[in-house]
This record gives C-alpha cells, structure tokens and sequence, in this order.
C-alpha cells in the first residue's frame, strides 16, 4: 500500500515538475519523513550521536513542524559502512521517506548518491568532506552545507604563510581523499615558497606512528603537517607528545583537532592547529541562541558534529517551508539558489554549479579551557575568507 | 546430517513462502529485504558446497564474493558489456579467483587452510583499497553499479529487480541440488568423510576438491555481482574477511552441510537484523546473545529442527 | 640504532596483544575471536580505574584481573558445552562475545573517546642513539620481556605448566590422573583473557581509546600467531619480533607498503611452515 502511493506521489512529482500547479496540500502525506542514516556504532558513532542532537534542536525550534506537518525522522546506524547505509536508506525511502540525511563516512556518503540519484530524492550532507561529494556536473539532489576537504586544505597553506612556516614535513593517510589533499597541499605550498621536507603516507587505521614522529624530528621542518583525520590523527598525535614533537614544531591538519579529538588525545593536544567546521565560540546572535538551547538540553558544549548538522538541518528546512510544496523537485531547485544570511557560521552560499555551501574557514588552536568550557578546547585564531577557500565554478 | 523428506518439504514450503512474501505484501521494504536473502542465500549455497560438503572451511569467499562484483561493475561500465554476459563474466572471475586461491591453499589442509585464505583473502582487500585503487575506487568504491537491461524491463524498479533474482535463483539452487546428488557430490561427501581412503578408492582428491572450490567461487561471484547492482555501488568492504565471517555465521546458523538450511541461516540472520535495529539500539548486543544461544542449543543449525530424531551426536557433521 | 630500539618496542607491544590468543589456541584449541574484544575492554576498565584512582599502575595490576575473572566467567557459560564440537561452533560462540562485550561497553562507557595519559614516570622522553625515544616505549620493552619470560616459564619450566600442557594434549588421561580438567580449561581462558586485556592497557596510552579498536588489532594478532606457529609461546615471542623489526624497517623506509609486507610475509609463512616459523618438530598445533 506504501509502495503504491509512493509510486503516485512521485509519478505526480515527476509530472508537476512540469506543470504549472503544484501538487494540492490534499495529497501531502501525513507528516515529513526524513531518513537519517549515520554511524551510532563503532569509532564514528559518537558523531552520529552529536550530529542527532543538533538536528534535534533544528526541529524543536520550528515546534517540530515543516509544511504544516509534522516532522519525523527514522534515525539508522550504518555501521560506518556503505552497505547498510544503502540498504536501510533504501528501505526507508521504500517506506515513504522524502529525503534522506547522512551518511558520516565519505564512502557510505558517496554509496547514498546514486541512491538519491536514482530514486531522485535530496540528499543533506553535512559532515562527510571527500571533495568528489559536491563537483560540477555531478549528483542533482546532493547537497552540502559544511566544509570540503579541498578548503581545509588550502587553509592549511593560508596558515602556514600567515605563521611563516618555511619548512613541512606531512604525514598523509593513503587514501585518496587525503593523497589528492597532500598534492593540493604541496602545489600550494610551493607557489608560497614554502619547502616540503618530507612525506610519509601511512595506512589507514595504522596504530603506530613512533618511526615516523622519529623521522619527523630528525628533520629541519618547522612544520608538520598531519593529512590524517579521526582515531589515526589521536594516535599520532599521543605519540609524537611522547616526545614531545610539538615543542619545536607546529603540528597542524585539515581536521585534526576538535574538542572530542583533543579530549581523546590528551594534554598532548595543546598548540596543536587545525581546521575548525564549527564551533560554539563564533561570535553572532544565531549560534548564541543554538548554543544556549543545546546547553540547556544537553548540558554540553554542542561540538563540531553538532553545530553542522543544526546548520545544515535548520537551513534545508527553511529553503523547504518557504516552497509550500511537496514537491521534491522544486525543493532541489530552492535550495540550489539559495542563501543563509544568518548561519551560526555566518554566510552561507549554496553554489548552484556543485552544490557546496561557500563559506568561511575557522582555524584554531588547542588550548586548555577553564570552566565552563571543555578542559582542552579550540580557540578561534583565524578566520579565512570563502574567495581563498573555493575555486570559482 | 540427515533431514527427514518430511522436514525437506517443509524447509522448502517455508523458504518459497518467504520468497513470495513481496508478491502478496506489496511493501516495498519486504521486497527489499527479500532480494537482499536470496542474493546472500546464493552466496551460501555456494559456499556450502565446499564448507558443507566437501568439509574445507574458506575464510577466503570475500575476495570471490567481491571480485564478482568488482568485474561487472567494471565490464558493464567501462567495457561497455551486457549486464547477463557481464553476470556470467563475474561468476567466471569468481572462479578464476578460487583456482588462484586453491593454488596456494590447497597445499595445505584443515585449520591451515582456513587461515591461508583469509590471508590471501585479505591481501586482495589490501591491493584493492590501496594499489589498485584507480580500478577499484579505493576505499570509496565505485557508485552507479548498473542494473540489468533486457526485454524493454525497467530492473531499476526493485520489484523487477526482485523477479530476476528469483529467476536467477531458481536455477542457482536448481543446479546446487543436482550437483549435490550427482556422483560429483557423492565423491566429495566420501573426501570430506576420510580424504585418504577416497584417494585410495580412486578419486583424485585434489581435484575435486579444486573443482569444488571454482564452482563456489562461481556462486560467489554471480551472488556479489548481484548484490553490487542491488546496491548500486560496490567498494573494498565487500572483500574484507568480515564478509567471509558473515556468510559462514549464516550457513552455521542454518545448518551446514544442508542444501536448504543455509537459505534459511540467511534469511534468520538478516530479518534479524533488519528488524532488531528498528527496534532497539541495543540489536548489536542482542544478536550476539542470539548467536551464542544458538551454537549451544542449535548444534545443527535452523536445519536441525527439520532432523529426524537421533541423527549422529550432535555437531557432528555430516 | 633508534629503529632498532622502536622496533623492539613494536615488538613486545604486538606480543603482549598476541599471547592470550596463541594461549588459548595452544591449551585449549578454540580461536577466540572475541581477544580483540577483551583487548578493549582491558582499556576500558584500565581508564575507569585511572579515573578513580590516578595511577595507571593500579590499572595495569587491576584491568587484567577484572577481565580474566570475565574471561573465566565466559568460559564456565558458553565454551564448556562446545568444547566437544568442532572448531567452527567455538569460533562462531566467541563471535557472538565480540558483539556482546561491545554492546556491554557501549551502555557502561557510552560512545565518546577515553584516554589514558602516559603514566608521569614514564612521560619524558630519553635521548638515545641521537633520537628522541618515548621512555614509555622502553618501558613496553622491559614489561614485554618480563611478561613474555614469566610465560616461558611459567608454561614451560613449572609445575602448573605442565598441568595445562597434559590436560590439553590428553584431557582424559590427564583427568584419570587427578586432574581436574575442567577447570584447568578454565583457568587458562582466564589467563588467556586477562593477557589480551593487559595488551589493552599498554597499548592505552598510546591510541584512542574507542570502540572499534579491539576489531582493527585483530588481524594483528592472528598474523603474529600464524608465524609463531599456533600455539606456540616461544614463536610467538620471535614472531614478534621479526615482525615487529620488519614494520619498523618498513616505517623507515616505505611505509605505504608496511602492510602488504606483513601479508606476503604471513602467506610465505603458511605456505612453507604452516606451523610456524619457530615450530619444533612435534610442537605443530
């Protein structure tokens, strides 16, 4: 009986697309069904967690409601892998989803594409930052509100000038996602004159780092850069503190310290810089007001997972309240015009070529924090333009 | 292990009535999770064939698992190939892949066996997420895995998509069933039964036993090739040994050495799963009490309900 | 030099992770896939007791115990029915404890990350060789080579070793002889657990604690114990440090091939010495 209405309704879509009347609010289904597939298992679980607790104060804030109904959200774990993330994306949509939200890892993110391709539902990505997610030409009903590898990047080489590194030595996971961001990394660097000593690629999920660190502080870098990310870039980081690498050098990456990462690594985390996709310090009237109703719902600081996630969420919302459609198609055709003047990041753009919100680029540093705050917590030092951070369509 | 006729028909009534449960439930979650047990269940009897049968336990079906579904990918996409020639391909791969695999793992035997494939297995998953991952698409794998294209049908539907898999699991399980009746079958049980004297009596054991591996590798392949077009997408993680793991659980869970007791290992295995975590949080832990309880109550699997009484000791196999 | 000292620690670090599992292989015959399980939680109950008390030193004495009470406890429960049937039903049981131990420590400690600090003796690095050597890496060194003589010995050379060695070479003659087998069997899935739980609280300090980390040392494990030889303390011990020398070699030199070395050298290993490559005659599992 679902598939069957399923059918109509997006038979209708595919049909009003082309009409000039929108469906009638007659056939809306009974309430917004948002398919969320995120990792609450394993080494990622914990963003999954964070990133439902953002998306639901984005819904509370708007009492729950977006097009006059009810919004319902079918939270589902994919393990971190992409099999499961299609297959239980796949039943939700099967059972009457509108959209699905998700994935955290890169691959299970990539895996839903052509499922949202296919099945030409939106697909909200506000968390996985493989480049290939958002590029010109590629999937029509993708969307990413939050920051790209390939800008966390480039804000790697901003702070490197602006610190006057003049020598790195990286170390880089061998993946492609990070490979691709060490070459950007070194064809930038080099165009600022900056040398590059050395590179290790390490195997993902390696567990020891001590030959490398040894490598690294043999060398006459000034600079390290750490092309690694989640539970290897902790155990890098609480190796090269045992001897005390960061002392000499400055360890910096794309995204390697927030406030759950430092918790993880330890006092070794202080002075280390990385790239920052949110975080509760910004300064402007719309993340004091999430940041207050997140405290006071969860009693903590909402982290990086969190803020994006709401960011994402509340923005989507808005772009599909103000269609009074239901509508998939002229969702996706909103949304790829729009603008969130007021993000808890500040401005937001949604490029119509990829499909990737420009903004601007945090960048900070490990400090340790007094109450209230986290015991080691990023303090904002930089903020990039979005003109440095993106290459024009 | 025996199962009475009696049992046998109604393993089978149960397993058809599973499979049209889509036809008369026209949910497409069922449909779903139905084409997803009879491509898993494909990939069982195959693998059965050798663990069942022929008594090697292979740690190594991930890499035949994957590498199917790695070669129609590529050959639909890149080489332009039909989906059903591109089908046959991946369970041919599937098969090289085994001869490959038995190469190295047939020189030793029992639990060396195992894990030699495993090794092997995962040096596959190693070359694939790493070296040769211009072909493979790294650990991000590859999306947009085609589906079939054949008499003007639209397989991008699911439920078409469900009656080819019905088609091609007919005669997957159809040619199981005979190959497990044919002398060849009979030769494996006596290998599997005391491997020296069969070499005594006259069959080349060896053989055989390589024979036997290349036919799983078959169904691997096929089975994975499958599973990637239901998915659309194919990556690294379908060669990782936990694959292996998962095929194995289910086969024990359902009764190996049994043509159908596999079927029904995939099906508890993944309703289970499909429907704990809808449930709770807690699934994971709750289907590992599950396996725990039935490997000390279940010694012969789902199947085991369906034996006559008294059927050799049991866990003792066959 | 400073490889050498690394590599060392590489080594006795992957041996404390390898020897309950060869141990339980070698007495008992059952692959305990949940080790890397046991591994984890070894950590995790290391960081509550951190946490509590300060010291990592009661940790290291405390997490052990704790998990080898559990391990008995497991083994008393689940492995005592199947020990009769094959191999794959131990195989599959230990399975479902991977997915259980990980739920169990999901609910206690919830899905954040833990850490363990560096212990404060052991927090300055050494100059050594011309390098920067963490003191806590040679600390894994002393503790290794202690905990890996203390097995020799206690397995090889003592009275209650040779109890377990004849209860698992011939249980029924071993029981018509007055020993108690069953819990002999017992005894040594305890100790086999409190060893990978020790593995755990070592390594504490030098990776995240989360819940996935028993799940990625597993295969670590299996590729130390195949190449000593299953079940075989002594291989294991020179397993691991041929391994250990040849990863730091290959972080040295080329790390992005670390990996498909170990495999090639595990592969040639099962293919030449299935038994391992510090099997004596006889002492194959």
């Amino acid at each position: 009986m679902h598939r069957r209405l399923f059918m109509k309704t997006s038979a209708a879509a595919a049909l009003a697309a082309g009409l000039p009347a929108s469906p009638s609010l007659a056939q809306a289904p009974a309430d917004f069904h948002i398919a969320a597939v995120l990792a609450f298992s394993g080494a990622y679980g914990i963003i999954g967690k964070d990133m439902r607790q953002g998306v639901e104060i984005a819904v509370a804030e708007r009492q729950g409601r977006v097009l006059g109904k009810p919004i319902r959200i079918s939270w589902e774990d994919d393990e971190t892998r992409p099999q499961p993330a299609v297959q239980k994306a796949t039943r939700l949509l099967a059972n009457g989803a509108q959209m699905i939200f998700g994935a955290v890892g890169s691959a299970s993110t990539l895996a839903l594409q052509s499922l949202a391709d296919q099945r030409k539902v939106p697909l909200l990505v506000t968390i996985s930052a493989d480049d290939k997610i958002t590029r010109v030409g590629g999937s029509r009903y993708t969307f990413r509100t939050s920051n790209t590898l390939g800008m966390e990047i480039r804000m790697c080489v901003e702070f490197a000038k602006a610190r006057g590194l003049k020598k790195i030595y990286g170390v880089t996971a061998d993946y492609q996602a990070t490979r691709d961001g060490w070459e950007l990394f070194q064809a930038e660097a080099k165009k600022a004159g900056i040398g590059i000593v050395g590179n290790d690629y390490a195997p993902l999920g390696n567990r020891d780092f001590s030959v490398i660190v040894d490598k690294m502080a043999k060398s006459d870098a000034d600079g390290i850069a750490v092309m690694i990310t989640g539970n290897d870039a902790v155990t890098f980081l609480k190796q090269s503190g045992q001897v005390g690498l960061g002392k000499t050098k400055a360890q910096f990456g794309p995204v390697l310290q927030d406030e759950t990462l430092a918790a993880a690594v330890g006092p070794a985390s202080v002075g280390v810089f990385s790239g920052v996709r949110y975080h509760f310090s910004v300064d402007n009237a719309a993340n004091k007001k999430f940041v207050e109703a997140y405290r006071a719902k969860y009693n903590e600081w909402p982290s990086s997972f969190a803020g994006e996630a709401y960011d994402g969420m509340s923005w989507w919302l808005d772009v599909v309240d103000a269609t009074k459609s239901w509508d998939r198609e002229k969702w996706v055709e909103a949304f790829r015009t729009s603008t969130r003047e007021n993000s808890v990041e500040g401005r937001k753009v949604m490029r119509t070529c990829d499909h990737q919100a420009a903004q601007v680029g945090l960048w900070g540093e490990v400090v340790e924090g007094q109450a209230p705050l986290p015991p080691l917590t990023m303090k904002i030092t930089n903020t990039f333009d979005a003109a440095n951070l993106f290459e024009a369509c | 292990m025996t199962t009475s006729h009696l049992g046998r028909l109604a393993m089978a009534a149960i397993i058809a009535a599973m499979i049209l449960v889509p036809v008369i439930q026209t949910s497409e979650e069922s449909l779903n999770l139905v084409s997803l047990i009879l491509i898993w269940a494909l990939f069982a009897i195959g693998f059965d064939l050798i663990f069942g049968m022929a008594g090697m336990l292979s740690f190594g079906h991930a890499a035949l698992f994957g590498s199917g579904g790695y070669a129609l990918t590529l050959l639909v996409t890149k080489a332009g190939v039909g989906f059903v020639p591109a089908l046959g391909a991946a369970g041919m791969v599937g098969a090289v892949m085994a001869f490959g695999l038995s190469i190295f793992a047939l020189r030793v035997s029992g639990l060396f066996f195992s894990l030699l494939t495993l090794a092997l297995a995962q040096l596959v998953y190693i070359l694939a997420s790493t070296k040769l991952r211009s072909h493979t698409g790294g650990l991000d794998g590859i999306p947009g895995v085609p589906r079939p294209e054949l008499f003007g049908i639209d397989f991008y539907d699911n439920r078409n998509y469900y009656y080819f898999l019905i088609v091609v699991f007919i005669v997957g399980i159809a040619v199981m069933a005979l190959l497990r009746a044919s002398p060849f079958g009979k030769a494996l049980q006596a290998v599997q039964a005391n491997d020296v004297r069969a070499a005594q009596i006259g069959y080349n054991v060896q053989r055989l036993r390589q024979c036997a591996f290349m036919i799983s590798g078959f169904y691997a392949g096929v089975s994975g090739a499958l599973l990637a077009s239901l998915m659309f997408y194919i990556s690294p993680q379908m060669l990782h040994w936990t694959t292996s793991g998962d095929v194995l659980i289910m086969t024990v869970l359902g009764g190996k050495g049994t043509l159908l007791g596999p079927i029904l290992g995939v099906a508890v295995f993944e309703v289970l799963k499909e429907k704990l975590s809808q449930y709770t949080q807690h699934w994971y832990g709750i289907l590992g009490l599950i396996f725990i309880l039935c490997t000390i109550f279940l010694p012969n699997g789902i199947a085991g309900l369906f034996a006559r009484k008294a059927a050799g000791r049991p866990g003792d196999a066959p | 030099m400073s490889t050498i000292v690394i590599g060392l620690s590489l080594s006795f670090l992957l041996f404390l992770l390898a020897a309950g599992l060869t141990l339980i292989f070698g007495m008992l015959g059952v692959i305990n896939f949940a080790h890397g399980a046991l591994y984890m939680l070894g950590a995790y109950v290391c960081f509550q007791i951190v946490n509590w008390t300060g010291s990592f030193w009661i940790g290291l004495l405390v997490a052990p115990l704790v998990v080898a009470a559990l391990g008995g406890a497991m083994e008393i429960a689940a492995l005592k029915p199947v020990y009769e049937r094959d191999h794959i039903y131990q195989l599959l049981l230990t399975f479902g404890f991977i997915l259980v131990i990980e739920e169990a420590v999901k609910i206690v400690w919830g899905l954040d990350y833990k850490q363990v600090p560096t212990p404060d003796l052991f927090s300055q690095p050494v100059a050594l060789f011309g390098s920067q050597i963490p003191s806590y890496r040679l600390f894994i060194i002393g503790f290794g080579a202690t905990v890996s003589l203390a097995l020799f010995l206690l397995l090889e050379r003592s009275r209650l070793g040779m109890v377990i060695r004849a209860a698992s070479s011939d249980a029924d003659m071993a029981q018509s002889l007055g020993i108690d087998v069953a819990k002999v069997r017992t005894a040594v899935f305890a100790l086999g657990a409190g060893l990978a739980a020790l593995g755990g609280v070592v390594a504490a300090p030098l990776v995240p604690i989360e819940l996935g980390m028993g799940f990625s040392v597993i295969i670590d494990c299996f590729v130390v114990v195949i190449i000593g030889g299953l079940g075989n303390i002594r291989g294991a011990i020179l397993a691991a440090l041929l391994l250990g020398m040849a990863r730091a070699a290959g972080f040295t030199y080329a790390p992005e091939w670390v990996e498909l070395i170990t495999f090639v050298l595990l592969i040639a290993t099962l293919m030449t010495r299935p038994a391992g490559l510090f099997s004596r005659k006889g002492r194959a599992a």
